[in-house]
């Protein structure tokens, strides 16, 4: 009996050993924790000891100053990948719409005074581009649920106090409160363009939500250098088909900026379909102005003569004295130009900096593409052959010469 | 000289600590002391005792230790308790390994006692002179629950919060000193915000301690009332005993298979962990109980707080702790056996108090 009972504590302690060896090997496969102690924060995160192959995600916001958790969130000791992301802001994506006040706000970063340009977010949320009001409002109009064009209703609810478009709020639009049928059939096929929304499923041109709709072109990017193709994945993607209310998605990808754009009857200069669209439209224009605005052409107002004057107006430019203005914060991000005190660029008429355009000794202008780095130079048309009168300086009046077809 | 001296003195005091087979040294080891000498070999089965007793004991042992292994690290505050746990689970060397063995060895303990309770009414062993101690045992048991409680909530995470609240807030419906008891045991504030460190100490303190002197007096009295329960021996059929050194090898044993079934638990199922709670978590956390009160919560949905959440648990214990006094005394000749005639009513009681608390805890896992 002592015989047996000795056996089986040698066995069973034998067993054991063996399960102690087993807890230390399970331990010794767990990844060697990779700690980071961002600047900013001062707090260790060990999210790098699975992500260490993401590149940085731009070089505005290092990683050693940022780390990761200060914009996405999560749990940043945690190793077990449940656990880690289970706190983490917009999921993949810290700057959707929904969560982007935590992910990239603050004073110092993108929900600053407009005075310092770092008003960021408050010009995205009250945008056209998150609003969607002009549409919104069209749809609505067009089968009588309002009397006139004034945005009412937006994506989400929004409040602007310091208007001034007049607009001082919009609802939530609530397609299900809609009696038309048509209306309800937009709030159900026609949501996906603006910036709160994912696109459509098994769309070939995806993007993502919120701030990285434009601004993140590939993987864990983030760039103010941003392609046409990025802003085809809205702009280019299809069209809406009014008869049955539905968004019709293009099937093919276009190669050809000059013929595959999806409305026939367009017309486009050269510099139309060889630039980027960040190129000549500006920062207020895409993002907004902080301000509600009824319809896209209400912020949208680059036109030729922007850049190319009229016939008795040269172009507006400024030459840079302080080392502080906005040119330069702006060239500094996508370093492209080499911009210098005393460098004159072009302005707009709200005075917005061209900061990749630059005045030249000899009176012409030399533009350097944001994302192509290309060099072009132009004339401004004052003192060219353009009988073209000065009070009809739209762009329809320009296409009417120097379109390409 | 010296030197071999000291040596021969230091190996001859520790080799009497170990258990020994040398019949000269008459004088039994540390370990065996604290051991009768003999025990009815009916009763030192393992298919009469379970192994429970001696089993809660190891299990307290290894949370004790592992405990203490833990406070090196955790930091009662509410600001940095998560992230401490999370410090420990993922960074410290072993610290995930110390923290599953905590928290297994803490619901075996449960399992455990449980068992041990249902196998001393069942065997009649809490009969005569045992009483006061079947009531010392229902103490440790309620205060282990408690330990288990206190020990979850410790994690501070967001999955303990709605739990927390709805459990302390059960203490204020209770009729004249509901409140007062509250702020003895949360303090001011909600509890989510506040009552980290009062969790804290009475987790290591204001139970533990408590559990270790009513664990000796336990054990102590198991001695002082004759051993283990048995008939007395004109009435044994079976007069043989067992040895110390045979009890030990049993224990030693138990132990070990034990101590394996715990680092494989360890090592394979994780401890619960959750993010960090920030604030009052929104309700879409879900509120779930600690397993060992899904029973108390499936019946708080039923209706008033402290009919169902204090007063029928509280019901429970008192006619638990009433059993050796109300039923008959189970006759003398069954004592020691399982499922003696004599003590069916309790019995009886206690399988359909068990079955209850089982169904209500499997109800409340039933999806809603």
């Amino acid at each position: 009996m002592n015989y047996l009972m000795n056996k089986l504590i040698t066995f069973a302690a034998g067993f054991l050993l063996l399960s102690l060896a087993l807890a230390w090997w399970l331990d010794a496969r767990q990844p060697l924790a990779v700690e980071m102690i961002p600047s900013l924060s001062g707090q260790p995160e060990y999210c790098l000891t699975c992500h260490a192959d993401l590149s940085e995600i731009s070089s505005s916001h290092p990683v050693e100053v940022f780390g990761c958790v200060s914009c996405h969130g999560g749990e940043r000791l945690a190793l077990d990948a449940d656990l880690a992301h289970s706190t983490m802001r917009g999921g993949a994506n810290p700057s959707d719409l929904s969560v982007v006040e935590s992910s990239c706000g603050g004073s110092n970063c993108h929900s600053g005074s407009e005075a310092e340009g770092r008003d960021h977010i408050q010009r995205v949320m009250t945008s056209i581009q998150s609003t969607y009001a002009g549409a919104i409002a069209s749809i609505r109009y067009t089968f009588g649920a309002q009397l006139d064009l004034n945005p009412i209703f937006g994506i989400k609810p929004i409040i602007d106090a310091q208007t001034r478009t007049g607009i001082t709020a919009l609802g939530a639009f609530d397609p299900a409160s809609e009696s038309h049928p048509s209306i309800q059939q937009f709030g159900e096929n026609c949501l996906t363009c603006h910036l709160n929304a994912d696109p459509l499923e098994g769309s070939a041109y995806a993007r993502q939500t919120g701030c990285a709709a434009c601004h993140s072109t590939a993987g864990h990017t983030f760039t103010t250098a941003i392609p046409y193709t990025q802003c085809n994945t809205c702009h280019n993607r299809g069209n809406y088909d009014l008869r049955t209310m539905n968004f019709v998605e293009r099937g093919d990808q276009p190669v050809k900026r000059i013929d595959d754009y999806y409305q026939p009857i367009a017309q486009f200069t050269q510099c139309e379909y060889t630039l980027d669209c960040v190129d000549c439209h500006t920062r207020k224009e895409a993002m907004g102005d902080g301000d509600i605005h009824a319809n896209q052409k209400d912020i949208e107002y680059v036109q030729c003569k922007t850049c190319h004057g009229t016939p008795t107006e040269a172009p507006l430019t400024k030459t840079l004295t302080d080392p502080d203005e906005l040119a330069f914060r702006l060239a500094l991000l996508n370093p492209v130009v080499d911009l210098q005190i005393g460098d004159t660029i072009l302005i707009s008429e709200q005075g917005e900096p061209f900061w990749n355009v630059r005045h030249l000794p000899d009176g012409s202008f030399e533009m350097v593409g944001k994302v192509t780095r290309q060099y072009f130079t132009f004339r401004p048309v004052m003192e060219s052959g353009c009988t073209q009168s000065g009070e009809d300086q739209s762009s329809a009046y320009c296409h009417g010469c120097h379109a390409v077809e | 000289m010296y030197g071999g001296r000291f040596a021969r003195s230091l190996v001859s005091d520790f080799s009497a600590m170990l258990p020994t087979k040398n019949k000269k040294q008459m004088r039994p080891s540390f370990f065996h002391h604290l051991h009768p000498p003999t025990t009815p070999a009916a009763q030192a089965r393992w298919r009469y005792t379970l192994g429970a007793g001696g089993t809660a004991f190891f299990l307290m042992l290894i949370i004790g230790v592992t405990g203490i292994l833990e406070m090196f690290y955790y930091i009662p505050n509410s600001q940095e308790a998560a992230l401490s746990v999370q410090m420990i689970t993922y960074h410290v060397p072993f610290g995930g390994l110390i923290r599953n063995l905590h928290y297994w060895a803490a619901q075996l303990l449960l399992i455990v006692t449980a068992v041990h309770l249902v196998r001393v009414v069942f065997t009649a062993a809490y009969s005569r002179l045992r009483r006061f101690n079947y009531l010392l045992g229902l103490a440790l048991f309620i205060l282990i629950i408690l330990l288990d409680f206190t020990g979850y909530i410790l994690r501070w995470d967001e999955g303990v919060c709605w739990p927390l609240i709805t459990g302390t807030n059960l203490l204020k419906t209770i009729p004249l000193m509901g409140n007062y008891l509250y702020s003895i045991a949360v303090g001011g504030g909600e509890a989510c915000s506040s009552a980290l460190i009062r969790f804290y100490t009475w987790h290591i303190f204001g139970l533990v301690l408590p559990v270790v002197v009513l664990s000796i007096w336990h054990a102590f009295r198991v001695r002082r009332d004759g051993g283990i329960a048995v008939p007395p021996p004109d009435l044994r059929t079976d007069h043989s005993r067992i040895s110390r050194d045979e009890l030990v090898r049993r224990e030693v044993l138990a132990i070990l298979m034990i101590g394996i079934l715990l680092i494989l638990l360890a090592s394979f199922i994780p401890a619960p962990i959750a993010p960090a709670m920030m604030g009052k978590p929104g309700l879409r956390v879900e509120a779930r109980a600690p397993w060992f009160f899904l029973w108390v919560q499936q019946m708080l949905k039923w209706g008033d707080p402290f009919i169902f959440g204090v007063a029928i648990p509280l019901g429970l214990f008192a006619v638990l702790a009433f059993i050796p006094y109300i039923f008959p005394q189970p006759a003398e000749s069954d004592i020691g056996r399982w499922l003696p005639a004599s003590n069916r009513p309790a019995q009886i009681v206690v399988s359909v108090l068990a079955l209850i608390i089982l169904a209500l805890t499997g109800l409340s896992l039933l999806p809603a």
